[in-house]
């Protein structure tokens, strides 16, 4: 059976044996699958190096493939130095979120109950210095084991944890996962508890990538396997030659490698023990020898050194300045230069369901009604910034787009009248003049981020709330996730969370945020409580109301996917548009772009979908043209 | 002079020593965010963020905390003395990147501080003696300014100017000395002079404030009715005496600088201990914080105690019991 997440648009990307071809911006396409560049340089060509410069990549896990948990890493692992399973063709659009082999030979074999999984590894397929040896079956089980070791700090073991057979978290190395098998040296077989069509995404994952016990089973601390990574993808990292893994002591002794520090700079150079034979040019096209990513914590620096041709691209913490978008977005000379890319994400406002007037649903349609999202998207930087969340759930995890919007205003700048219909059917209010008139209405503490985004679209969002009554004391904060995923808090309300998914199936997205099951008191992500039940609202000390519980709906969609692709899209479909309708957990305001500017020595360049960054396999450049 | 600077290091200890105990109090007993919760992932099981508890060490309770912190300073840890232990976010020794970052923010700091020196008391020196005159007002006008500038901006402008439109300099960036004197020069230049300015304007007028109120004193006139040369009155006895104030903020401000200069290091994209600190406040990595302030208070009150043997040198009237 083969799965690919929300269907495959092979129209997006053409590919030859050569070149990999770009979906926007200033690259081109040519009817030979050939790719040109506004500068004027037809085809991407090997060799040259691709300059990268960021203000500050957050790594989890100090560059570690198991605790890793972030895009940016994401990105970098499964580009240039993880191969998994399966994997992703690392560009944009439909087809960046569709899976491919990758160390398989093919799509595993499911057995007929969609409890078993079998994959068959690739020949040829090597760890690059300093092991340089065949990557096993046992390589791969290694990294679940790893996984499974409490130390390490998985931060997404979880969605393995209870569903491969006998893995769960234990305090020291466990010598075996009772689910996985490897039978031979190029066999892998999986046994699950139950049935879970997304396996398939859950081994695209970079914690899933092989490791080498030799090495990786010297670190078993979080985070410190990061500066001893060996790659088993077409790049490494500069100085890992230089690493002795005789024995765990001489590792130490040899290291860290030179070309990796978390706090300064990432070099990547070729791997010599990848064999492109092995991989697939779609999926990663490997041009440039050498990738340099460099802190610069002057983020004006680094945009004005990509436009000066000093750097081809930035890795940002947020989409470029302001004034920078304003430049190419009106100059047409630098236009080209401009790149975007759909995240897979959604802004949203949260209302906890537990806590007044949110528990009242008609409270909740009527905010969503009233809701100004054009205004929000004006604070946020316009149109270039992203359009207008109408569902829970982003158009590319699902068939749903902006076309279902359940709380349709004209121009989305709210409707007063609508909303104040609604608001007279909510017990709070009292008197049926359409506004929150009970005393809950009033100082309705929300979450809100200190940063500029947030800050500037934050009066709409008050404002919007006061039409119908609903008064907010609005408090900004830097731990502003930990406010609201603390359960004893009882926020209200929130205008700080955004979801992305971790993988492009709605199983990580409304099939895991409002699965009642995964309610807890600390590092709660179902922040509207959906699905609590009386035994954990007694446990927790909330208070239970008349909460409705959607974890039904939940395994049925992904039972119905099992049955079939496009079963289990329209049951996830259904689903969202029944949170949007009957829960109404959420006011989505926004589905935002990533942006980014290169450099015009730039011949090649790519969004890596499934990572929401740049696809660093994909990148290439024209020496003569830097600066 | 001895027992005083031996008293005056003791000073320094119980300083530092107060210094870590209000941080650590204030960012281990009421941080801004749980790090346990914070590296966990966004979706952590609490057995997950109880692992990470443990595995940061914040499971012991705030004296054991704080005394092993205290320990690790003194006696050093596993990878050296003193000990800076390990960062909650790299989880990799923090002292080989402290290292490198105090060096870089010492190439700053103490370029800095030559250049706002020269030009301080220059500009300070010719401002006295032209009293009045062109040279005056030219010279307090730049102390104005220099004073009124904001350093962000200062640097942008003379990043625009210098790299961008005239090529004259290199842009942002470290590059250190193994790579070319010249290039580590020029790599230097701007922050220099833009870090250098602030303190530079400020030393100039508190110059030429000491040196017009010395010019007024009678043992000046004294020298002057002895005979001696306008050269010798300026230089050997006004000017010194002028340099006193002068030295004892020089200690200051100089130590507060070896701390991180944080605003010339994001402009310039300098990997010093000011953006360092700033990108762990940020993460939230507590041991990093720990360690700059450590660092920065212990710069500040050595300098300080450098700046007073200097002040007893230039002034012999300051005597030490």
């Amino acid at each position: 059976m083969i799965v690919a997440a929300c269907g495959d648009d092979s129209a997006e990307t053409t590919t030859t044996a050569a070149a990999t071809s770009t979906t926007s911006g200033a690259t081109t396409t040519t009817a030979a699958g050939e790719t040109t560049t506004s500068a004027g340089t037809t085809g991407p060509q090997p060799g040259g190096t691709y300059r990268i410069e960021t203000d500050g990549i957050a790594y989890t896990s100090g560059g570690d493939p198991s605790g890793e948990y972030l895009g940016i890493s994401f990105g970098i692992f499964t580009n240039l130095l993880a191969r998994t399973l399966l994997t992703y063709y690392h560009t944009g659009g439909a087809n960046g979120n569709s899976l491919a082999p990758d160390l398989a030979v093919d799509f595993p074999e499911i057995s007929d109950d969609g409890l078993t999984y079998t994959f068959t590894l690739k020949d040829g397929i090597m760890f690059g210095p300093p092991l340089s040896r065949p990557i096993t079956s046992k390589d791969v089980e290694f990294a679940f084991r790893r996984m499974a070791t409490e130390s390490v700090v998985a931060q997404y073991e979880f969605y393995y944890d209870g569903l491969i057979d006998g893995m769960a978290l234990s305090a020291d190395l466990p010598d075996s996962i009772a689910g996985i098998e490897t039978p031979d040296d190029k066999t892998i077989v999986f046994h699950l508890t139950k049935v879970s069509p997304d396996f398939v995404f859950l081994v695209a994952m970079p914690a899933t990538s092989p490791m080498p016990e030799e090495v990786a089973g010297c670190f078993l601390q979080a985070g410190e396997y990061g500066r001893y990574v060996v790659s088993s993808g077409p790049y490494m990292y500069e100085g890992s030659d230089q690493l002795d893994a005789s024995s765990c002591e001489a590792l130490v002794a040899s290291g860290p490698i030179s070309g990796f520090d978390p706090e300064n700079h990432s070099y990547f150079v070729r791997n010599p023990d990848y064999d492109p034979a092995t991989d697939d040019p779609a999926v990663r096209a490997n041009y440039v020898d050498r990738i340099t990513i460099d802190l610069n914590t002057n983020v004006q620096d680094i945009y004005a050194k990509i436009r000066a041709g000093e750097l081809e691209g930035a890795v940002s913490s947020g989409n470029p300045p302001a004034d920078v978008l304003q430049a190419y977005a009106t100059d047409p000379a630098l236009a080209p230069l401009l790149k975007e890319g759909g995240d897979d994400r959604t802004w949203y406002i949260t209302m906890n369901l537990t806590v007044p007037p949110f528990d009242d649903v008609h409270v909740r349609r009527a905010a969503n009604l009233i809701m100004d999202k054009a205004g929000i998207l004006q604070a946020w930087g316009g149109d270039i910034s992203g359009v207008v969340a109408t569902h829970i759930q982003p158009p590319g995890l699902s068939g749903l787009g902006a076309d279902y919007d359940p709380y349709a205003t004209e121009g989305h700048r709210g409707d007063l009248a609508a909303a104040m219909e609604e608001m007279k059917l909510s017990k709070y209010d009292t008197n049926g003049d359409g506004l929150c008139d009970a005393p809950e209405c009033s100082g309705v503490v929300m979450i809100n981020r200190t940063s500029s985004n947030w800050t500037a679209s934050e009066p709409v969002v008050v404002n919007s709330l006061a039409q119908i009554g609903i008064q907010v004391a609005v408090q900004e904060a830097e731990n502003h996730y930990t406010i609201i995923q603390t359960v004893a808090n009882n926020i209200p309300i929130g205008m700080n969370p955004g979801w992305g998914k971790d993988y492009p199936d709605s199983s990580s997205f409304v099939g895991f945020l409002f699965d009642g099951r995964g309610i807890k008191a600390e590092g709660n992500y179902n922040y509207s409580m959906v699905g609590l039940s009386a035994e954990q609202a007694a446990e927790l000390g909330v208070v239970f109301g008349p909460t409705v519980s959607v974890d039904a709906d939940i395994d049925a969609c992904k039972l119905a996917a099992l049955e079939s692709e496009q079963g289990g899209l329209d049951c996830w479909n259904a689903l969202d548009m029944k949170m949007m309708e009957e829960i109404v957990p959420w006011i989505p305001y926004l589905w935002p772009n990533i942006l980014t500017t290169i450099g015009p020595a730039v011949t090649s360049w790519d969004f890596d979908q499934f990572a929401g960054t740049t696809a660093f396999s994909k990148l290439a450049v024209d020496p003569s043209l830097q600066r | 002079m001895a027992r005083y600077i031996a008293r005056r290091l003791m000073w320094v200890l119980l300083v530092v020593i107060l210094v870590t105990f209000l941080t650590f109090l204030i960012f281990f007993v009421i941080p801004p965010v749980d790090p346990a919760i914070l590296f966990a992932g966004r979706a952590p099981s609490e057995r997950l963020i109880e692992e990470v508890r443990q595995s940061l060490g914040l499971d012991h309770s705030f004296w054991v905390q704080y005394g092993l912190f205290v320990k690790r300073i003194f006696l050093g840890d596993e990878y050296g003395w003193p000990g800076f232990g390990l960062s909650f976010v790299t989880r990799s020794p923090i002292r080989e990147n402290f290292l490198e970052r105090a060096f870089v923010t010492m190439q700053l700091a103490i370029g800095a501080a030559v250049v706002w020196l020269i030009l301080g008391v220059l500009i300070g020196l010719t401002s006295a003696l032209k009293r009045g005159r062109w040279q005056d007002r030219a010279s307090m006008g730049f102390a104005l300014f220099g004073v009124s500038a904001p350093v962000f901006w200062l640097g942008l402008m003379a990043l625009y100017i210098f790299w961008e439109k005239l090529h004259w300099l290199p842009g942002t960036g470290y590059s250190s000395f193994s790579e070319g004197v010249g290039q580590w020069f020029l790599h230097f230049l701007l922050p220099w002079v833009v870090l250098a300015l602030l303190f530079a304007a400020f030393y100039a007028r508190m110059v030429r404030g000491s040196l017009l109120e010395a010019f007024g004193q009678d043992w000046i006139r004294t020298a002057r009715a002895k005979g001696l040369s306008e050269r010798k009155v300026v230089y050997k006895h006004a000017l010194r005496a002028s340099l006193t104030p002068v030295v004892s903020l020089f200690g200051a401000d100089l130590g507060t600088l070896l701390g991180g200069a944080i605003i010339t290091e994001t402009v310039f994209n300098l990997p010093g201990l000011g953006t360092y600190v700033v990108r762990s406040v940020q993460n939230g990595d507590l041991p990093v914080i720990m360690d700059v302030v450590v660092f920065a208070s212990l710069a500040v009150a050595v300098m300080s105690l450098v700046a007073d043997i200097l002040y007893a040198y230039l002034d012999p009237r300051v005597r030490y019991s």
